[in-house]
């Protein structure tokens, strides 16, 4: 439970590990997206801090500037930079990753600055050429880095801090191999803090503890008053009581394609080649997102391998209102799991958490579907 | 138009189309029954034309490839396919609320809802699923301007297999350490260029043919004529009074984007520089006693066919251009093939909406900031698709760029330029009408 605090700690937007950060005079940098290379920014001893924003309750400046019609979460950064709640950054790097984070990206710029901006440009799909353009892409924000920071990006500190973030996936999958079980031991709420605390710490202090929380497993009796396994599918969720609420009702999540979860770290990036054409390569190309065109059919695969692999009872889909990516997605998947015989569940959702009574009324019925089958 | 041409034209429309053609047909002999009563010029035939080549296609085993409308189909006319800009059925049939039972039967499938994509493109899923939308023999888009397009591309492609090509247009970065932004640098050139070789590549894989060098050449060279013509038409826009009325520059667009490097498009745009060139001569308003000028920097209220008229009427109020009518392609070399593609590439890249959209906010600014100097615009309108989240997410700021530098009055809201039920077309004439009487004159 000790180390499941040091997790906690880091939940909060600000924590005592930026705090800490920021009292050696280094940098804190926040981003939006996981095609985002946290490496580069590591390898210039700055602290790359995913930007979360569950503290938001209201967005009446957002809903004038990003439009009442565009995702809660984009609306929820803007409105928490303007009211400086992010003071702790230094400045954000942001990427074409959807319509609506490049246009929070402008409209961070114009109405909530910082005293650095970046954005760099993702290819929507894959190939040599493509692959070639985001190496190009990645060394403009590896020299705008070095010119911005004072820094020195070597290929010594880039290998250094591939070694970093590499362990981190290793070590998740770990996490997430031991959620296999009959018996796992943590739930799917545990596991949302422990990947929000990985994108909001220092990674070598984030890998000690997920290190020492992975013995603390060996051993432990595991989670068995469940009555279903859930897989979460979606895009941003950062938020441990929306899983609470599914796990209150009996359902354990063991799983999840989710940008903080399995597509965030399930592939590694490939060592002993030059690093920025590695970092291309594995950004590129890993597990995708449904913003890349070409991606669907390993999409959907990967989704089917996952389902087979956790023995999974059933899907949730967490679509997040108004985005247009994670809308088509599912319209295409839910006949993909139509066709797996894979019960599924379409709730649309704010990013932060409201309607919980329709929300546990409709997992409910869910787990019921599922038990009666 | 002349009976006999009418007559021509009427029996070139007879016969079956196919089921799927059932729309194309109407919305073709819409048509013809509006243009009777009109003079028959090029304008009114490459419209005409635009409608008989796709049923001719299919007579004639030619391959057919969908397009959205943000893309020039020089290379494919090169290549003897027919394009077909799918947004012609959403555009086409607003006005008619034709393309509503099909937002509905889109809804009652699970497909999206209008404030999260985009129905310029969505009702194309329950068009396909009720079997009233052709299915092409190819299917190509680009990631930009927009997540929705390029999502309801792919769910197609789920649906009808139909073989997909997409192209990535580069994030155009903004960056104030430069003081002047560089649009075609050499590695977007590359890019581009490297891309549009792999459709060339794709499209002779698709169709078992091989691009006729000679036919591309002669392909590019009448895309240039047209589009030297399109930009001597943007200059003379700049007269004031303005020499046509509010609807025309949007005409250039709709030529460019189905026709481009073909004969019916070079007619076309030359009968619109004359036009426009022969009013400025004679000293000729489009809006007679021209009171406002007006930059319309988003894509019509296409529901609402009259709304223009109505402005036109009311307030003597000239809309000057609209976002996709303002076609700023330039004549490129094409002397060699090298340059051809590399003309293609810088063409995809400044297409309507994409060179406006496809960076950060600072080249949509410009754009506007630039037009309303040169056009002497007296107020912006933008009315805003709901499901726009690109451009819509860039309003606010831009107005306030625009009030600001240039004192010039801006209206932003929110509507659905395809559905007429989200916010009826009493409403948006209201607002607009609101806005010029208390906020402009």
């Amino acid at each position: 439970m000790a180390i499941m605090e040091g997790f906690n700690k880091a939940l909060p937007l600000s924590n005592p590990y930026i705090n800490d950060w920021k009292n050696e005079g280094k940098k804190v940098l926040g981003y939006f997206c996981s095609y985002i290379p946290e490496e580069l920014m590591y390898a210039a001893d700055i602290l790359p801090i995913r930007v979360r924003a569950r503290t938001c309750a209201d967005t009446p400046m957002a809903d004038a500037y990003m439009t009442p019609t565009t995702c809660s979460y984009t609306r929820c950064c803007l409105e928490l930079a303007n009211r400086k709640q992010y003071n702790f950054l230094d400045g954000i790097i942001s990427c074409n990753c959807c319509d609506q984070v490049r246009r929070l990206y402008d409209n961070i710029r114009y109405k909530a600055p910082f005293p650095y901006h970046y954005i760099m440009g993702v290819p929507g799909y894959v190939s040599d050429t493509t692959i070639d353009w985001f190496k190009h892409e990645l060394k403009k924000l590896k020299l705008n880095l070095e010119n911005n920071f004072e820094a020195k990006i070597s290929d010594e500190k880039l290998y250094d801090s591939i070694g970093v973030y590499n362990k981190s996936r290793t070590l998740l999958k770990e996490l997430y191999l031991l959620r296999k079980h009959d018996n796992p031991p943590i739930t799917g709420t545990e596991t949302m803090n422990i990947l929000s605390a990985g994108v909001s710490i220092p990674r070598q202090q984030f890998n000690k503890l997920l290190t020492q929380q992975l013995s603390e497993f060996k051993g432990k009796a595991g989670i068995s008053d469940y009555k279903s396994r859930i897989m979460l599918v979606g895009s941003m969720l950062d938020e441990p009581e929306y899983i609470q609420v599914i796990e209150d009702l009996g359902g354990l999540v063991v799983t999840d394609s989710l940008c903080l979860g399995t597509r965030y770290f399930w592939d590694l990036v490939e060592v002993g080649k030059n690093p920025i054409d590695s970092l291309a390569e594995r950004y590129l190309s890993k597990i995708s997102c449904p913003r890349m065109t070409d991606g669907h059919p390993q999409r959907v695969q990967f989704l089917i391998d996952l389902i087979k692999e956790f023995r999974v009872d059933g899907v949730i889909f967490q679509r997040m209102k108004f985005c247009a990516l994670w809308w088509a997605e599912i319209f295409m998947l839910r006949d993909n799991l139509k066709e797996e015989g894979v019960p599924f569940l379409d709730l649309e959702r704010e990013y932060i958490l409201s309607g919980a009574g329709a929300m546990k009324t409709r997992v409910q019925t869910f787990m019921e579907i599922m038990e009666s089958r | 138009m002349e009976i006999d041409i009418y007559n021509k034209y009427k029996k070139l429309g007879r016969g079956n189309w196919g089921k799927d053609l059932i729309m194309w047909k109407a919305m073709y002999t819409g048509l013809l029954t509006r243009f009777k009563e009109e003079e028959f010029t090029p304008f009114v035939e490459f419209f005409l034309n635009l409608f008989l080549d796709l049923p001719k296609a299919r007579r004639e085993g030619k391959p057919i490839i969908m397009h959205p409308f943000n893309y020039g189909p020089e290379l494919f006319h090169a290549m003897g396919i027919e394009p077909l800009m799918q947004e012609i059925f959403s555009v086409g049939l607003a006005p008619f609320h034709l393309n509503e039972p099909y937002i509905d039967y889109t809804n009652k499938i699970g497909y999206g809802d209008n404030p999260t994509l985009c129905n310029a493109q969505r009702p194309l899923i329950g068009t396909y699923l009720q079997g009233a939308a052709p299915i092409p023999d190819l299917l190509f888009f680009l990631s930009t301007p927009c997540n929705s397009l390029a999502m309801t591309y792919q769910v197609f492609h789920n649906l009808t297999d139909v073989p997909m090509f997409n192209m990535d247009v580069p994030y155009w970065l903004y960056d104030e350490q430069y003081e002047t932004s560089e649009f075609y640098d050499e590695k977007t050139m590359d890019y581009m260029v490297k891309q549009v070789k792999d459709l060339k590549n794709w499209l002779e894989k698709m169709t078992n043919q091989n691009l006729d060098i000679e036919k591309f050449q002669e392909t590019m060279k009448l895309v240039n004529e047209a589009r030297e013509y399109v930009v001597e038409f943007n200059e003379l826009l700049k007269t004031v009074p303005c020499p046509v009325e509010s609807l025309v520059g949007f005409g250039n667009f709709l030529v460019m984007v189905t026709k481009g490097g073909t004969t019916d498009a070079v007619n076309a745009t030359k009968y619109l520089r004359d036009l426009a060139a022969e009013n400025v001569k004679e000293g000729i308003a489009g809006v007679p006693d021209e009171k406002l000028r007006i930059m319309w920097p988003y894509t019509h209220v296409f529901f609402d066919q009259d709304l223009f008229p109505f402005l036109q009427e009311e307030f003597q109020a000239n809309v000057i251009m609209d976002i996709l009518g303002y076609y700023q392609v330039l004549p490129h070399d094409v002397s060699t093939i090298e340059k051809c593609y590399e003309s293609l590439a810088k063409g995809t890249l400044d297409f309507s909406m994409i060179g406006t959209c496809r960076g950060p906010i600072e080249y949509y600014i410009e754009y506007i900031l630039n037009f309303v100097k040169e056009y002497k615009i007296d107020a912006v309108c933008m009315p805003m698709q709901f499901a726009c989240k690109h451009a819509y997410t860039m309003a606010r700021v831009a107005s306030e760029a625009i009030r600001e530098q240039l004192g010039i009055p801006v209206l932003i809201f929110g509507c659905d330029p395809y559905d007429s039920r989200e916010v009826p077309l009493e409403a948006i004439r209201q607002r607009i009408s609101d806005f010029i009487t208390q906020v402009v004159l």
